[in-house]
């Protein structure tokens, strides 16, 4: 009962990226260096989308993604990214979300500079609901693109998709609007990762929504995994609540997306 | 042991914080299995650095004097370790009184935390170059900076970074790797940064366990000496 550390070689980090990134240097880009870590510290499964789609080209990042998802099964699990740019984006999410390890659709409002309720998103959500796929979108307070308001409106449009509000809204400033949407939308569920996120904020968090509406996530390799992993691991919480937020809560919404 | 190099005591005005006083931050050390911190006062931070803040009390702090340069500042102090803070409390890093002050840490063999977000490229890269045994620790550093980093780590072999906000991917490694381990600093930039995202990257991290022991707490036993106390 209560083992410290019951939950290694559980964990579903539901927020990761494989490839490199413009804005900034990553020490070493390869998956094998996040397989590697996900060893270290007991992490089974990542679900992961591919950099180059989060930026500039989504069609080249998704069959990177493909590529990877073969290469490590079971390890990696797969969201495909949508740009609502693309006039076949529609049709390609579809087929993309039947390959082997897709297990949803990444939205990043902010890149695209798509707001998350624009018409552009909808196909995606439309596809999400017609396979059941979960979809994982950026979501940033204050943001024209993705604030927590925008998740309530595509929330309350589909009710059935599972809706991840990356980063909790990002921003300590915006953690209570985040639990606010996650209260209202039965089908919101706020992810963890961020660079302003503290054990602190997370608990509060924990307190205010619920461990079972939360999902642990690092955003690796963009930043390290481990200290992601850690704020949820050494945060004040309660053990059930630890296990629900670093594997519980996502293994749940995986089941119902297969 | 484990020191963390970074970490604020007091209230802060962003936030209600256990480490508001000195026994809520035993505690969230204790729970955290640090050992000893060197700690800033928020009082020196987010009120006036002029003043002297209040005493600690416990063996396992390290009060970290707040130093400001020029006839409205503190002057320098004796002590191990002190923080500047150019951008928050309003004077420039290497303006003529900014220099002598440095000049005066430098003589003393005093090092220095300083915030990334506090000074920039080019200061530091001027500050490091005329006094080059200045011991600057940047702290804060985020995810985003590591190019930069490595411009400066390479051609000042004084500066050495913390631990706090360096988590960018396999980042602490390449630094460690790189440069040294003695150059790699933990630390949390707590309550106003995460501590318990570094404190569990630190056990985990893949370097060598003489290294992990430096980064831990081996250079700041090194840099603090027997009194520990900075003083």
């Amino acid at each position: 009962m209560n083992d410290p550390d019951a939950w290694r070689g559980r964990v579903v980090d539901a927020h990761g990226h494989l490839g490199g990134w413009s804005g900034f240097a990553i020490a070493d880009t390869s998956a094998e260096s996040l397989v590697a870590l996900m060893d270290r510290c007991g992490v089974a499964a990542m679900c992961v989308s591919h950099l180059l789609g989060v930026g500039p080209d989504a069609r080249a990042g998704n069959a990177l993604l493909l590529a990877e998802l073969a290469r490590w099964p079971g390890r990696f699990l797969g969201y495909a990214v949508y740009d609502p740019h693309d006039p076949e984006a529609p049709g390609r999410v579809r087929d993309l979300l039947g390959e082997p390890g897709m297990i949803g659709v990444k939205l990043h409002p902010d890149t695209h500079r798509h707001p998350l309720d624009g018409p552009g998103y909808e196909p995606a959500f439309a596809a999400a609901a017609a396979t059941g796929a979960i979809v994982l979108s950026h979501g940033e307070h204050g943001s024209p693109w993705s604030d927590p308001a925008r998740f309530a409106t595509v929330a309350g449009r589909h009710p059935a998709v599972p809706l991840l509000m990356g980063h909790a809204g990002l921003w300590p400033s915006g953690f209570a609007a985040a639990a606010d949407v996650a209260q209202r939308c039965p089908n919101v569920v706020l992810e963890t990762c961020g660079s302003r996120m503290t054990a602190r904020h997370l608990a509060r968090l924990v307190a205010d929504v619920g461990a079972d509406r939360m999902v642990f996530g690092s955003d690796a390799l963009f930043l390290d995994l481990r200290v992601g992993l850690g704020r949820v691991v050494l945060a004040p919480l309660d053990p059930a609540d630890r296990d629900r937020l670093l594997f519980g809560t996502m293994t749940r919404l995986l089941e119902g997306a297969r | 042991m484990v020191i963390d190099i970074d970490r604020v005591l007091g209230p802060i005005p962003e936030d209600d914080v256990a480490s508001a006083d000195e026994q809520g931050l035993l505690a969230e050390l204790d729970r955290l299995r640090i050992d000893l911190a060197c700690v800033v006062h928020s009082h020196a931070l987010f009120h006036d650095p002029t003043s002297d803040p209040p005493r600690t009390v416990s063996d396992r702090l390290v009060r970290v004097p707040v130093l400001v340069p020029g006839p409205l500042g503190t002057g320098a102090v004796p002590a191990r370790l002190v923080r500047l803070c150019p951008a928050e409390h309003r004077f420039a890093l290497t303006g003529p009184h900014g220099l002598a002050l440095a000049g005066d840490l430098s003589d003393q063999g005093t090092a220095v935390l300083l915030g990334w977000g506090s000074a920039t490229f080019e200061e530091i890269h001027h500050l490091a170059t005329r006094y080059p045994r200045l011991r600057l620790v940047l702290i804060d550093t985020g995810y985003r900076s590591l190019r930069e980093l490595a411009d400066l780590m390479d051609a000042h072999p004084a500066i050495g970074v913390d631990t706090a906000t360096l988590n960018g991917h396999r980042s602490v490694e390449w630094l460690a790797r790189r440069y040294g381990a003695h150059r790699v600093w933990f630390g949390t930039g707590a309550p106003v940064g995460d501590d318990a995202g570094p404190r569990f990257q630190l056990d985990h991290l893949d370097l060598p366990g003489a290294d992990v022991a430096l980064i831990a707490g081996g250079n700041a036993r090194a840099l603090l000496g027997p009194g520990r106390d900075g003083r």
